[in-house]
């Protein structure tokens, strides 16, 4: 019994070297890194305490990536459920082709955040882009709209991004469309409930707890996506429309070279996300639905 | 009634498609047309004169081939490593009792919770401390940490599927316990090896941040940061970038459509991060 013990630590020794080395260390090296002044390349470090913390509550340019990242987090997240979820009650229903069409769905979740943007700074081309084209050809607007410019920079970055990840939605949300019993429709068929009220009385109430999980999940991991908003607006002039607190700290630490400043935004975005989550689960605790 | 309802399925199915699959298709369209086809109006759906020249460019004036060949290096070294470390954790976590077992498993999915950009500046030290800075090493590595919570999970979700009396048959028919997992265990887990071996194979493939950082040398650059640099020339060449999009899309492509019915079962055996 002793051995076997010994044994399984020592398979699982691996893992945790790997998670404890790469993972936590770094996690705990970032709280005291942030409270230093810490070049990016050079050995200098001076203690500041909590200076950094302190710059940041009054500097204008946190205060704007922090609501860009509000706007951007949540708009993509209602979106990506708005557009996920019908596309996931729509491939829960029997046809032909449904198979192939639930592989195809995924694809934008697949591909590299680099095709992504690509081919959608492509699409949104001002000049010769197809949106444009189609737009102008419907009459629905009169001019070339200037998609990747400042006024419309935060749209095509939503739009991208919904693109890219309301899959996730559709194959989360799917996975438990699968499982509810049948009786219960059949059970509320018979009572006359039309499909609107089968979704209301017998989905929605099946899928709560899931939904819940998916707004959780898209909302944290939006509000910390780097690499479509960075690779959307480059680092030089639209970027400060779209600016989140990633893509600041990013800059803080490896344009400016600041290291300790960028460690400082990283932990201030980590108690934003447990200060939320916190909020979140009280808020729903009380019902029975979100168990 | 029964016609209208497959009208509206088929309908509503058409625009799902053209949602998920249209901007692709219109890259490859795009890859395939000459120069001067690219910026006609009105735009052609398909192209008129397709040609494989933007292709050829890109293998031939820039450095395209090496960076997928650095890509496919990672990559692959990242499942390998993996693959191997998280399967003998998740054995660990399904086949042998010891305390703190489902509080350590806990722990492991809580580190999933960290998103790259909250760890890239520490770790980008701590990279540069030990001399790893442009190295693919530091790749492989930081790849496999994050990859290595997922499989963890989902591999122990396997395992635990798997009779124990299975193994314990082969053991008293004299197997030692190596040969009992690697003939009777891992056979059975395939499904979940090949899922987590994909869903590697595409982190590591897909990652911007990690290569953007811990990268800077021409030699070692990984495609996605490579063909972000190709926008850094003063005019875009569109027929260029999009040979390119549809030559890193390609090898997800493949390996998905070999093994979508894994992947979907490991999607919802562990749920994706992304």
């Amino acid at each position: 019994m002793r051995r076997s013990a010994l044994t399984g630590w020592l398979l699982l020794t691996p893992s945790l070297l790997l998670l404890g080395g790469l993972v936590v260390f770094p996690i705990l090296y970032n709280v005291w890194l942030s409270l230093f002044n810490k070049h990016a390349f050079l050995p200098v470090q001076q203690f500041v305490g909590l200076g950094h913390y302190r710059y940041f509550s009054t500097d204008p340019e946190f205060w704007a990536s922090f609501r860009h990242g509000v706007v951007y987090a949540g708009a993509t997240m209602v979106l990506q459920i708005g557009v996920g979820v019908p596309a996931a009650l729509l491939l829960n229903e029997a046809f032909r082709g449904r198979n192939l069409l639930r592989g195809i769905v995924l694809f934008p979740y697949m591909i590299p955040t680099i095709v992504a943007v690509i081919l959608w700074k492509w699409l949104l081309n001002d000049s010769y882009g197809l949106v444009n084209h189609l737009l102008t050809t419907a009459r629905l607007s009169d001019h070339a709209i200037p998609w990747l410019g400042p006024d419309y920079i935060m749209t095509s970055l939503i739009v991208t991004s919904v693109w890219q990840f309301f899959p996730f939605v559709v194959v989360t949300y799917l996975a438990r469309l699968q499982t509810i019993p049948p009786e219960l429709y059949e059970a509320a068929t018979v009572d006359g409930a039309s499909a609107w009220r089968r979704f209301v009385h017998v989905t929605l109430p099946q899928t709560a707890s899931v939904l819940f999980v998916i707004v959780l999940l898209r909302s944290i991991w939006m509000f910390t996506k780097f690499d479509t908003v960075w690779l959307l607006a480059g680092e030089g002039g639209v970027s400060k429309y779209v600016r989140t607190l990633p893509v600041y700290a990013y800059a803080r630490s490896f344009t400016y070279l600041q290291a300790g400043m960028g460690a400082a935004l990283a932990v201030i975005m980590f108690v934003m996300l447990l200060v939320a989550t916190a909020i979140y689960f009280q808020a729903f605790r009380g019902e029975e639905t979100f168990a | 009634m029964r016609a209208r309802r497959s009208a509206a399925l088929y309908g509503l199915g058409t625009v799902l498609l053209l949602l998920g699959a249209f901007p692709l298709f219109w890259m490859l369209s795009t890859s395939l047309k000459p120069s001067g086809e690219i910026f006609a109006t009105p735009p052609r759906l398909v192209p008129l004169h397709p040609t494989l020249e933007n292709f050829w460019r890109l293998f031939a004036d820039t450095r395209f081939t090496l960076f997928f060949e650095n890509s496919v290096a990672v990559a692959g070294a990242t499942v390998l490593l993996t693959l191997s470390v998280s399967a003998l954790g998740a054995y660990s976590l399904t086949r042998y009792t010891f305390r703190g077992r489902d509080t350590v498993a806990g722990l492991i999915l809580l580190t999933y919770m960290f998103a790259p950009i909250m760890i890239i500046i520490p770790f980008y030290i701590l990279v540069k401390q030990f001399g790893l800075v442009n190295t693919r090493l530091a790749l492989v590595l930081s790849y496999t940490t994050f990859c290595l919570p997922f499989c963890l999970w989902l591999l122990r979700a396997f395992f635990q599927s798997i009779p124990l009396e299975l193994e314990e048959a082969a053991l008293v028919d004299g197997a030692h316990r190596g040969k009992a997992v690697w003939y009777v265990v891992l056979p059975l887990a395939l499904p979940g090896l090949i899922a987590a071996a994909i869903f590697t194979f595409i982190l590591a493939w897909n990652d911007f941040l990690f290569a953007l950082v811990l990268i800077s040398s021409e030699e070692l650059k990984t495609l996605p940061v490579g063909v972000n640099d190709l926008f850094n020339a003063t005019i875009v060449d569109w027929g260029l970038i999009m040979a390119a999009g549809v030559m890193i899309t390609l090898p997800t492509v493949v390996f998905f459509a070999a093994v979508q019915r894994y992947l979907v079962q490991g999607w919802t055996a562990g749920g994706v991060k992304g």
